[in-house]
């Protein structure tokens, strides 16, 4: 019996899917929709940059939660060891940290750039409001991803740099409701063990999971609006 | 380029030989798929159609193509999504790839750890550079002000600035007699406040990073230090 060429098995694979669904015209229309040349120009690719930087975050943060332990009781603290472990001993652990670490401030940078090209070109406007929005939203959401994410090596900067954050977010007013707010922030009276919790559950639980839902929305809207026009 | 001109024996010819019917989905209005020289380069007989699929299938889950502008655009001031207009992003994602790890690498100076967190250390609490500036803006009025109202009113402004510029932007343009209101790109006034802005967070971040012995008098709250 003779063996069938890989080429034949896909075609037939493809031939299969086509009977039972539009397959190949919708991989081709998704593909193939057209896109003004103007959208060529190097400021159109910010927001790709954005996406790539956000892919960069996520993948070196599944990695780095492999070894981080997020337990701050004790001097040194386990959450601190363990980060110098990621550093001095896993392998390739300095460069996923570093690549975590400086994508962070890369992706500040850029989703300012970003903002500030659809700003500048007037992109925001009618009917792309709401997709504005979404991305404001985003840019808190990525300063607050960097608010949590520093406090998480658990040193001598990391501690109280947290620690005069989360005193400013503190003093809202009145002052129950500033103290309030805090306590739920810290988890405690001062920052601690369970401040460290916290923040770890929202820098890799539920911000991330914010995040991608933000880029679900802003890339449907996207696709529903296209590219806009240049200035 | 003619249509003649296009090949008609590349990895897609097996489809392109036949009859290619219009393709419309779900109500999409914009272009369709039409005669073979316009098919992607790829066809299903190709070894990489499996990585076209998966491409796809990004643009596939974000929902239904509304009208695009592309649409009434004539073909020679458009291009296709794939491979014209993505091909530059793969290159994109290697260099970012390489520049990065290349800061990981050379740049680790920056990422070093102090020692383990001690509440009983002596130390100047410093944000790091993105909320600098924030930092800075506390130390320049009644903090109240500079912690609460202040960012909350920025963060509101941000978020409804479409509808800002929509309501008060033509409005402004008819006092000043303009026949429009420009994108902020060509309009003086929309341009600056975003400059200024951005401007004044570098400004205060700079300030905040030349240290606690540069310092500025402050009319509110008098000499006014570096972090």
């Amino acid at each position: 019996m003779a063996v069938p060429h890989p080429r034949d098995i896909q075609s037939a694979v493809v031939n299969w899917l086509d009977e039972r669904y539009p397959f190949t015209k919708a991989v081709d229309e998704a593909l193939y929709q057209r896109v003004p040349n103007f959208a060529n120009a190097f400021y159109y690719c910010f927001g790709g940059m954005v996406f790539i930087l956000i892919v960069f975050q996520l993948l070196t943060g599944v990695l780095l939660a492999l070894y981080y332990i997020p337990d701050a009781t004790g001097n040194p603290a386990p959450a601190y060891q363990s980060v110098q472990f990621i550093q001095s001993n896993v392998f390739l652990g300095w460069l996923i940290r570093g690549v975590h670490f400086w994508a962070a401030n890369l992706l500040i940078i850029m989703v300012l750039i970003h903002m500030s090209r659809v700003y500048w070109t007037g992109s925001y406007r009618a009917p792309r409001e709401l997709n504005w929005m979404v991305g404001t939203l985003m840019l808190f959401i990525i300063l607050g991803l960097a608010l949590t994410g520093y406090l998480l090596p658990w040193d001598n900067k990391a501690y109280f740099a947290s620690e005069v954050t989360i005193k400013i977010i503190g003093g809202v007013p009145p002052p129950q409701l500033g103290a309030f707010i805090r306590e739920i922030i810290q988890g405690g009276p001062v920052v601690g063990p369970p401040t460290l919790q916290r923040f770890f559950t929202v820098h890799i639980f539920v911000f991330p999971a914010i995040i991608v839902l933000l880029m679900y929305v802003h890339f449907r809207f996207i696709r529903a609006h296209g590219i806009s026009e240049p200035m | 380029m003619s249509k003649q001109d296009f090949r008609k024996d590349g990895p897609g010819a097996a489809l392109a030989t036949k009859e290619v019917t219009l393709v419309e989905l779900d109500g999409h209005v914009g272009h369709t798929l039409e005669p073979e020289w316009k098919r992607l380069p790829v066809g299903p007989d190709h070894i990489l159609y499996p990585v076209v699929v998966g491409l796809a299938l990004f643009p596939i889950l974000m929902g239904d193509a509304g009208h695009h502008l592309a649409d009434d655009m004539p073909d020679e001031d458009t291009h296709p999504f794939f491979p014209d207009h993505f091909w530059p992003y793969p290159i994109i994602a290697v260099m970012m790839t390489i520049a990065v790890g290349l800061m990981a690498a050379f740049l680790q100076k920056n990422m070093q750890l102090e020692p383990s967190a001690d509440p009983r250390a002596v130390t100047i609490p410093r944000p790091d550079w993105y909320f600098l500036f924030l930092f800075q803006l506390l130390k320049l009025g009644n903090e109240l002000v500079m912690s609460v109202i202040v960012p909350t009113l920025v963060i509101v402004l941000l978020l409804i600035f479409p509808f800002l510029d929509s309501i008060i932007g033509p409005r402004i343009a008819r006092r000043l007699g303009w026949k429009t209101w420009p994108v902020p790109g060509r309009n003086i006034i929309t341009g600056l406040v975003w400059i200024g802005g951005l401007g004044v967070v570098a400004l205060l971040t700079l300030w905040a990073l030349a240290g606690p012995t540069f310092c500025v008098p402050w009319p509110l709250t008098g000499l006014v230090c570096g972090a």
